[in-house]
């Protein structure tokens, strides 16, 4: 089978500027989106990340036009399709459920939005079988969506959404329904497909492990509200709110006092990280978010003192736990750091720019 | 399991199955009987008895009854069954619980007192029984299976393909055609069939609504094994049993006969 | 079509407004208020009347005070609940066979059982006249033994077996639901703490497919009681069954308010039976059959 990847770079004009401004939705008298901004580079893919409930999939369908947004304006590239139907839209949308027709071949569910169109019966079976051959599903066109393996329906409800050249890709969930080792396949070939096509993607997702690797960038969102917008590398290191900070991959927490601009005293030590926004007010109570990949562990410079409670060897990683007066924390070291043993006095040292600060509610 | 009590299962199953299939069998068979009565197994072979029953010409108008309001019922109760699916499964508007109600209610209230219900409620509005008043009637028959059908079908189709489709520029009508009507396609055909053989088949409703000069043709047959009994019926029987097996053939490729009654045979995983 | 013409535009999604609702299910609206709950109120009315139109309550004292009646009352129950226990009797054994077939076995078999349902009550019945009428396979059988065929038509011996040839699917469909929710692994499990195939059977698959057994019973006994073709055609006159005498007194004797009293009798006897039963399945989790 032909990856997705051997595909021919497109020449298409770079579009899809989408831009939501203060879009709200209530559903069941509770406001489940408030007030969202965003706004996208045209080609770029933007990951919608959060738990369930988070609004995540409401806005992603009034961006489709599924829902009406109960206030504030979607625009793609610069027209305001707030209240136009989903059908004079031009998004192609995949989701979850693949939501193939299944009463049609394959080639007929491509070609539904061409039909559509009114596009010719011979450039439609040309852009059907060059779409098919695109997404590796070439030789599967007579084939029904049942006869088709989960990961195969996938590619072809893909094809299904860029055969009518959108002006925005949207991705609802699309690899959820996959085991473990084609969800991590697929969604390579997807970006790698979107990056060559060019055309903005939206993706909404709950595994920030698939945010991470595809996205470039990634809105958290949590109650309705996106809680950070911005690389995948920012998200990480340097969450902006404590959700970000634990939703995504594990994090110390460390409570501690503003000394002005990035420093913080934290038990009695001089920390430094870097104020996610404006930096808290000298004296003001702050919280440091320190992933446990960037802490070093050793026995000079300025950071948090305690004792090695314990380390663990786990492959890829080593952990090891140190308990502080400020509360445990865990660094994850390479395979070939210097591993300190367990009673160990040690100092817990990491690079302001890889930990961000943060006033405490 | 022993290959006793295999063999007792089979043997009783095939007791069963011959149980199942003897009154069906028997009057296809002794409808070629020769003599002038009904008997089993035939003796000598003839058709002259489906001959009989072309040579009665009221028989054959109350073929013509019968089918005209069958095909008409069909007609009606996939329309509105469609209809009253598509309300019930999507909607929510006054009377819908009420609807529900009646629907399934429908099922269990004994069609004799339906009825005589009919005959005293048509009388009382000065309604003369014609065609359509026994048409309107097997709808009351019909309707609630075909709107059972449509709800299993309507719950098997996933709304994301809806969405989909006008999301790749299908305005409303053509999400419904393209997407909406497939997925009930079988239902509707499946209904329709079921429709046609209740109308057709119904003696009960029909007793208290047709009168002597307009009679369906279960009501002419009860009435005329009354008096004869020679195998005209049996040949009329066979014609019938015939229809019968067409739309049991149509509905189980398209809907399933347990699915109308409710009831899923597959397996349980 | 109005239906999904909300789906597309765009906002209404969500807020389906009721009136397309309302405009798709009028037409059976329509017909069932028309021809479904005007013509039973009309009955449940007119049972309470005299043939003149006073109000009475003479109709129902006359059916339950009457020997004739309530012996009629009696024997409908009585032939109904030997219906049931027929369709028991050949269902259970023949829901165990299905059960142990492979699935396309299974939908043939149930096609089978289903198939008398399908074809015309009249003819059916009438099929049955000949197999037991006395140029029948029955009798033919009897006289080549050298024996005397006994009377099997009109009598409650012919409705009984008329009756159980069109409900066993009702019985064992159910059946066959429960038998399936059966935890396949209870069985292998009772056996290896050593109990003999019979104990499994008593102590485990019957006791375990009771909700599918009332199921069908319950479904079996109200169909019986207000069936009216098959008793009519294979009993006549002489088996007395409500359904039949709602039918005479409506026809011929013409006396409406009692028939529609005897009727209304019946929808209480029957329909009583399925909604106490409907109410069962709500608290526990069985599947509705019927209805």
């Amino acid at each position: 089978m032909t990856t997705m990847t051997d595909a021919p770079a497109s020449t298409e004009v770079r579009r899809g500027r989408l831009r939501l401004s203060g879009v709200r939705k209530v559903l069941g008298g509770k406001e489940v989106v408030s007030a969202v901004d965003l706004e996208t580079e045209p080609g770029e893919f933007l990951t919608l990340l959060g738990p369930s409930g988070c609004g995540k999939t409401t806005t992603l369908n009034m961006i489709a036009g599924h829902l009406a947004a109960d206030g504030g304006l979607i625009e793609v590239d610069g027209r305001d399709i707030t209240t136009v139907p989903p059908h004079r839209r031009s998004m192609g949308m995949v989701f979850q459920s693949y939501a193939l027709f299944p009463h049609l071949t394959i080639a007929d569910n491509v070609a539904f939005g061409l039909r559509m169109r009114k596009v010719g019966a011979a450039e439609r079976r040309r852009r059907v079988a060059d779409m098919l051959e695109l997404v590796g599903l070439d030789g599967m066109a007579g084939r029904h969506p049942r006869q088709l393996s989960g990961g195969q329906q996938q590619r072809a409800a893909l094809a299904r959404a860029l055969v009518i050249q959108p002006d925005l890709l949207l991705l609802d969930e699309p690899f959820s329904n996959l085991d473990a080792q084609l969800r991590v396949r697929l969604r390579d070939e997807v970006a790698a497909l979107q990056r060559r096509i060019g055309t903005t993607a939206i993706l909404v997702t709950h595994d920030q492990e698939e945010a991470l690797a595809v996205s470039d960038r990634i809105a958290v969102m949590a109650g309705g509200v996106i809680h950070q917008l911005d690389r995948p590398q920012e998200i990480y290191l340097r969450p902006a709110t404590d959700f970000v900070a634990q939703f995504i991959g594990e994090v110390n927490a460390l409570d501690g006092t503003a000394l002005g601009g990035g420093a913080c005293e934290i038990a009695g030590r001089t920390v430094a990280a870097t104020p996610a926004g404006e930096p808290p007010a000298k004296g003001a109570a702050v919280r440091v978010y320190v992933r446990p990949e960037v802490v070093r562990v050793g026995h000079d410079g300025d950071g948090l003192r305690g004792t090695v409670r314990e380390t663990r060897f786990l492959g890829s990683r080593i952990r090891c736990v140190v308990a502080t007066p400020a509360g445990e924390v865990t660094a994850a070291l390479p395979y070939d750091a210097a591993v300190p043993q367990e009673g160990e006095e040690v100092t817990c040292t990491w690079r302001p720019s890889d930990a961000s600060l943060a006033a405490r509610a | 399991m022993t290959r006793l009590t295999r063999l007792l299962g089979a043997a009783f199953a095939t007791l069963v199955g011959l149980f199942l299939i003897a009154p069906v069998a028997v009057t296809v068979a002794s409808s070629l009987t020769a003599t002038s009565y009904v008997t089993f197994p035939p003796q000598g072979l003839t058709l002259r008895w489906y001959g009989e029953v072309l040579a009665k010409p009221e028989f054959l108008s109350s073929f013509a009854l019968s089918a005209g309001v069958a095909l008409a019922a069909a007609a009606l109760s996939a329309v509105v069954g469609l209809a009253g699916g598509l309300a019930i499964h999507r909607h929510r508007f006054p009377g819908r619980a009420a609807l529900e109600a009646v629907l399934s209610s429908a099922f269990a209230v004994p069609t004799i007192v339906l009825g005589i219900g009919l005959l005293q409620w048509f009388a009382q509005m000065g309604l003369a029984s014609s065609p359509f008043t026994l048409l309107l009637a097997h709808l009351v028959l019909t309707v609630p299976y075909a709107v059972r059908l449509v709800l299993a079908g309507l719950s098997g189709l996933d709304r994301s393909a809806e969405k989909a489709a006008a999301g790749l520029g299908a305005p409303p009508f053509l999400v419904f055609w393209h997407v909406t009507l497939p997925a009930v396609r079988g239902a509707l055909i499946g209904g329709a069939f079921f429709a046609f053989i209740t109308s057709f088949d119904d003696l009960t409703v029909a007793l208290f609504v047709v009168t002597t000069d307009l009679q369906t043709l279960p009501v002419r047959i009860f009435n005329y094994m009354q008096y004869d009994y020679d195998p005209t019926v049996t040949a009329i029987g066979t014609l019938m049993v015939l229809f019968a097996v067409i739309a049991v053939v149509v509905i189980e490729r398209f809907v399933g006969v347990a699915k109308l009654f409710g009831a899923d045979t597959q397996e349980r995983s | 079509m109005a239906a999904v013409g909300r789906l597309a535009g765009g906002a209404r999604l969500s807020r389906p407004r009721w009136r397309t609702g309302l405009l798709l299910a009028l037409p059976a609206i329509v017909i069932f208020a028309a021809l479904f709950v005007a013509p039973l109120f009309t009955l449940v009315a007119n049972s309470f009347r005299t043939q003149t139109g006073a109000f009475t309550l003479g109709n129902y004292a006359r059916f339950l005070g009457d020997p004739f009646y309530r012996d009629v009352l009696w024997n409908t129950l009585k032939v109904a609940a030997l219906t049931t226990a027929g369709c028991l009797l050949v269902g259970y054994p023949f829901a165990l066979y299905m059960r142990a077939r492979s699935p396309r076995v299974r939908n043939r078999l149930a096609l089978l059982l289903l198939s008398p349902l399908l074809i015309s009550m009249v003819i059916r019945a009438y099929g049955w006249l000949v197999v037991l009428g006395p140029n029948g396979p029955v009798a033919s059988a009897f006289q080549a033994l050298g024996l005397t065929p006994p009377q099997l038509l009109y009598n409650d011996t012919a409705v009984l077996i008329g009756m159980v040839h069109v409900m066993l699917a009702y019985m064992v469909l159910p059946l066959m639901g429960s038998l399936d929710r059966i935890d396949p692994t209870l069985v292998p499990a009772a056996k290896g703490l050593g109990a003999s195939g019979w104990t499994c059977f008593w102590r485990i698959t019957l006791p375990l497919s009771a909700p599918g057994m009332l199921a069908g019973a319950m479904i079996v006994f109200s169909l019986t009681a207000s069936s009216f073709v098959t008793p009519a055609i294979l009993g006549g006159p002489k088996v007395k069954l409500m359904p039949y005498f709602v039918y005479t007194q409506a026809t011929t004797t013409l006396d409406w308010p009692y028939a529609a009293a005897i009727g209304f009798v019946l929808v209480v006897v029957t329909t009583g039976l399925l909604l106490g039963y409907s109410r069962l399945l709500r608290r526990g989790n069985g599947e509705v059959v019927f209805g």
